[in-house]
């Protein structure tokens, strides 16, 4: 029994760690707003490297998560 | 454990008829009754499952030859199955030599995968982005359009997603990655090392900033494994788990829970959008990872 319930209060501390990735995706986008505010060459470069940057930072939101999902099952 | 398997089928505890039929069943044969064997082997296959479960390799072919297995398992044949996939839609669609010179529909798509890569390796490892060293081209597209269609493949209901074992991902990422160490060695020689040290730095600093450097060095080919693996099999749970909330919420005779349920299947909708998203741009990002890693090692950190 504490078993089971080692492993739900582990679940749910693991998933603290998306706050920070939260963050990181918040200033990947607004950096992307601001730099295309400045030099409007969207669609050529500043788009892309934003969904390359989105990718990368949600790997580490997916890696909090699949720790939770490991500890939790 | 009768409420248990009652409750998993049922979803709620006082289902009378069913309760009444086991009574009798076991007031008639005892415990060896048909009906109550059966609530028992339900109650079994509900009480032990985990989201985790549509992640297991079931050998297919088992064949063993010592002690190593090399049996033909489920992502052997969901990875053959991809292969002849690939090679069917690039074959059907480029017949008689080349395609129409305007392309329909198909070919554009064809053409589109095709020419994505020698635009990343160009750009990467070429030094003024000019059609410089070819030679790397075809791994690397080779490796981009197999995690796009083995990603996308895994998006189909009761298919298994191979990539999403980080053996199969660990793998690749590490073979590829020793490989980009071997070819570093063999175009600089020992000039490989001096990659580690940026210019300009004090003498006495220099050992503990290549010891440094090495350390992130050899953290790339983890993570570029572990990024793709930990992606797609978080997605796929997460899928799993809130269907099976959205399903258990339809399924009770309530209808509060009846006008609720729309929220759990949108948000499976809306995740399974962002899973077609993130399949296509994970492919991506692991080979454009991979095309950096190339132009560190080959051009240790000349910019021409």
């Amino acid at each position: 029994i504490l078993l089971i319930v080692a492993k739900k209060v582990g679940g749910g501390l693991a998933t603290i760690g998306l706050a920070g990735a939260g963050v990181g995706i918040g200033i990947v986008f607004g950096a992307f707003l601001i730099a295309y505010s400045r030099n409007s060459q969207l669609r050529n470069e500043l788009f892309s490297y934003t969904l390359l940057g989105f990718a990368l930072t949600e790997a580490i939101a997916l890696f909090a998560l699949m720790m939770a999902f490991l500890i939790l099952f | 454990k009768i409420t248990a398997a009652v409750e998993a089928l049922h979803n709620d505890s006082d289902n009378i008829a069913f309760l009444e039929n086991i009574l009798d069943d076991l007031v008639k044969n005892g415990a060896s009754g048909e009906a109550y064997q059966e609530a028992l082997h339900l109650s079994a296959s509900f009480l032990n499952r985990s989201p985790l479960d549509q992640f297991s390799i079931l050998p297919l072919i088992p064949m063993k030859i010592g002690n190593l297995y090399f049996s033909f398992t489920n992502p052997s044949l969901f990875m053959l199955f991809t292969l002849s996939l690939v090679l069917l839609f690039v074959h059907f669609v480029t017949k008689k030599g080349g395609g129409n010179s305007v392309p329909n529909a198909w070919q554009s798509s064809v053409e589109l995968i095709y020419d994505f890569v020698p635009n990343l390796v160009n750009e990467q490892i070429g030094g003024l982005s000019r059609n410089v060293k070819q030679k790397f081209f075809p791994c690397i597209s080779v490796t981009f359009t197999f995690l796009l269609f083995r990603n996308l493949q895994g998006m189909i209901p009761y298919s298994f997603t191979v990539t999403s074992h980080f053996i199969i991902t660990l793998g690749l990422s590490f073979s590829l990655f020793i490989g980009i160490t071997i070819v570093g060695f063999q175009k600089n020689g020992f000039h490989f090392l001096s990659f580690s040290l940026p210019a300009g730095v004090p003498l006495p600093l220099a050992p503990f900033l290549v010891l440094l450097e090495l350390i992130p060095h050899c953290f790339r080919a983890l993570s570029l494994g572990i990024r793709l693996f930990a992606n797609m099999m978080a997605g796929h749970s997460s899928v799993k788990i809130l269907s099976g909330s959205a399903w258990t919420m339809l399924c009770m005779n309530d209808l509060f829970y009846f006008i609720g349920d729309p929220g759990p299947l949108f948000i499976v909708l809306a995740l399974t959008g962002l899973e077609l998203g993130v399949a296509i741009s994970q492919a991506h990002v692991f080979t454009i990872s991979i095309c950096i890693y190339l132009n560190d090692a080959t051009n240790l950190h000349q910019n021409a």
